[in-house]
């Protein structure tokens, strides 16, 4: 075979990945190409391994690679043109040994007192506890000043990442030396550096289906408090489709913004198809909104009238960007409840934490979780 | 298989790691075609573990940098000695040097402090610069080392620029606790080591472990592999069952019994909530199956 061919033979190769979604780009197959130059072309297994190694194929794509490898090779002596195979279907791929413990983690937290500095007169205690689908508009107002006072602590969590600081911190010695060199060598003022407060960062995707409805009212008031602390929230409804609803987010009273979104929502409490509006959010907005500081919040009940293998589809490729998925189910504060509705259990193994979300109690001890 | 790479394979294989042909394949090319090499695995497969053997086979230094959250340029390249710096200032002062002598005097390379990237590249013989746990490090110093790898060259204001000779093998691990960024993977060959196979894992142990008798490293590897089978929480690696055949060898044991696997578990779980898994009848099952079979 010349090296024409190989280039040739690579390129085609890498072309029927893509196709069986396997990524590879113009660099890998110039990896490729340098790499089968060095191996024995004729042992089909040290080719396999040395196209593993050069495009640079993990262990969630290997199956698929492995088996189109073999389809192509023998194929390859055989026939010249291109092989079309089948997209291989998603394969389900649990991350090592964390996929059970933040599942069962916030059950377990049931039982536990408030967090730290709760306030602890009864009054706000008994509406940390009481369910949303219980509250009368006074409980409501009460409600959205205490989620105010919450998401400040959000607002502050501090990262390892050491950033100047003037005041207090550890001296920098680097910065401190530059700031000598003005006053001719004296060290009249230490530079000094501290953990960096990061803002959060959050993308939210709110089911508004029917199922959903007496949830959601204050899902959402909480998250437009928390819009108050992280500023780069995104907000995004969907049920039958997908609207994005930052534009419509302001600051401000809670009922008239509530109008305001329940008017933009096309299908407000209708029915859901998690897969196909899960997808539309990873093809048109992931890049832009989603890196490795993002956590995304998905609030659904997983009740899923669309097609199920898109969910797992859509999760897996928010998972392999953003730093965290918390999926907020009110039905699991329900000890009866399973997460067995079919769309929920195709997400599930992308969920890094999976929480109830019917009272303000729930919600709160969220908040260490969507911290940058 | 290709002689030169089989000829890796037993290089390895003589410093004691037992490399599948994906592993020594790897080494090979990623040597051969001069890149970084990314090697991902569950924690315990011997990721760092390849660099090492790398190093010995090579006979040349290895350089580690171990990342962490928070770790910066600084910790990584190099720092000023400024203490000395500040010494060095006022003793001129009182000498009545110039600024300027000072100055070139300061900024010199006996007052640098060399991080393990500086001092991967400037050494005249090429190390291996093995990057430690790069999915613990943030994503502004993946964008860093993406930039020294692709060119292995530093600028240090104050100095000038240093580029490598002759660059240095690179290999870079990570445990998948993040997705590393597609810039930096593709910048890298690829590797991923799996647990290893029983006929391997029996071959390391007794590579590793000189002390361990055929029988004993037989019915360790049977109940690793059996142990990982479950669902555990930290799922025991090889690096696992290499400290327990130690262990074992140590309290002179000749075979697995279900007592002396009670009290030595702790070797191989590192998870009380898999300790309690695994206890009672269970174990005694495991235990007997990986004795029976032998």
């Amino acid at each position: 075979m010349t090296a024409r061919d190989l280039v040739a033979h690579v390129a085609r190769f890498s072309r029927a990945l893509r196709e069986a979604s396997v990524r590879t780009s113009l660099s890998d197959e110039v990896d490729a190409v340098e790499a089968l130059s060095r191996v024995d072309l004729s042992d089909r297994d040290e080719v396999r391994r040395a196209l593993r190694i050069s495009l640079k194929i993990g262990p969630r794509e290997a199956e698929a690679f492995d088996a189109l490898f073999e389809r192509w090779w023998s194929a390859a002596e055989a026939r010249r043109r291109e092989p079309r195979p089948d997209p291989p279907k998603p394969i389900p791929v649990k991350r090592p040994g964390r996929v059970p413990e933040p599942a069962r983690a916030p059950r377990e937290l049931e039982v536990e007192r408030p967090q730290g500095d709760a306030p602890s007169w009864s009054r706000e205690a008994v509406l940390r506890r009481k369910a949303f689908d219980e509250c009368g508009p006074a409980e409501l107002a009460a409600m959205e000043a205490l989620v105010s006072r919450l998401v400040l602590r959000l607002a502050t969590a501090r990262s390892r990442r050491l950033v100047p600081t003037r005041g207090r911190g550890r001296v920098d010695p680097r910065r401190s030396f530059r700031a000598a060199v003005a006053t001719d060598g004296e060290f009249l003022r230490l530079a000094r550096r501290a953990r960096a407060i990061e803002e959060a960062r959050l993308v939210v995707l709110c089911d508004t289906s029917g199922s959903m409805d007496p949830h959601v009212r204050f899902v959402l008031a909480f998250l437009l408090a928390l819009k108050k602390a992280a500023r780069r929230t995104e907000l995004f409804a969907f049920n039958t489709s997908l609207v994005r609803l930052t534009p419509w987010i302001s600051a401000g009273k809670l009922r008239p913004t509530l109008e305001r979104l329940s008017a933009a929502v096309p299908g407000w409490s209708g029915g859901t198809r998690i897969g196909e509006c899960l997808m539309e959010f990873v093809s048109r907005h992931r890049d832009e909104m989603v890196g490795p500081r993002t956590v995304v919040v998905v609030v659904s009940d997983g009740l899923d009238r669309g097609e199920t293998d898109l969910v797992g589809k859509a999760m897996r490729a928010i998972r392999s960007r953003a730093r965290r998925i918390v999926w907020l189910n009110p039905l699991l504060s329900d000890p009866r409840y399973e997460p067995t509705a079919k769309g929920m259990a195709a997400a599930l193994p992308f969920v890094d934490v999976l929480a109830p979300a019917h009272n303000l109690e729930s919600l709160e001890r969220l908040l260490p979780l969507l911290a940058a | 298989m290709k002689e030169e790479i089989r000829a890796m394979q037993d290089a390895m294989e003589r410093f004691g790691y037992i490399a599948e042909p994906e592993i020594a394949t790897a080494v090979f090319l990623a040597k051969e075609m001069g890149k970084p090499l990314l090697i991902e695995g569950d924690a315990g497969v011997g990721k760092t573990e390849v660099a090492k053997v790398l190093a010995r086979i090579l006979d040349t230094e290895l350089i580690r940098l171990q990342c962490y959250e928070g770790l910066d340029v600084q910790t990584a390249l190099y720092e000023w000695d400024y203490p000395k710096q500040i010494l060095r200032v006022r003793l001129g002062e009182d000498e009545g040097r110039s600024a300027d002598e000072i100055e070139s005097v300061i900024y010199s390379r006996d007052y640098l402090l060399e991080r393990p990237i500086l001092r991967a590249i400037t050494r005249s013989e090429p190390p291996v610069l093995l990057v430690d746990e790069v999915d613990r490090a943030d994503d502004g110093f993946e964008a860093f080392l993406l930039e020294v790898l692709s060119d292995f060259q530093v600028t240090i204001p104050e100095l000038g620029t240093v580029r490598a000779e002759r660059p240095p093998f690179v290999v870079l691990t990570s445990n998948r606790t993040r997705e590393i960024g597609d810039a930096l993977r593709r910048r890298c060959l690829y590797l991923y080591i799996e647990h290893p196979s029983l006929e391997k894992e029996v071959r390391i142990l007794r590579a590793r472990v000189p002390g361990a008798s055929e029988r004993l490293a037989a019915e360790i590897g049977r109940f690793v592999q059996a142990l990982r089978a479950r669902q555990l929480l930290k799922t025991p690696g090889v690096a696992e069952s290499i400290d327990w055949a130690q262990a074992l060898v140590r309290l002179h044991r000749e075979h697995l019994d279900v007592e002396t696997v009670e009290r030595t578990l702790g070797c191989i779980l590192k998870d009380r909530h898999d300790m309690a898994d695994v206890g009672g009848e269970a174990l005694e099952t495991m235990v007997g199956e990986a004795v029976a079979m032998g």
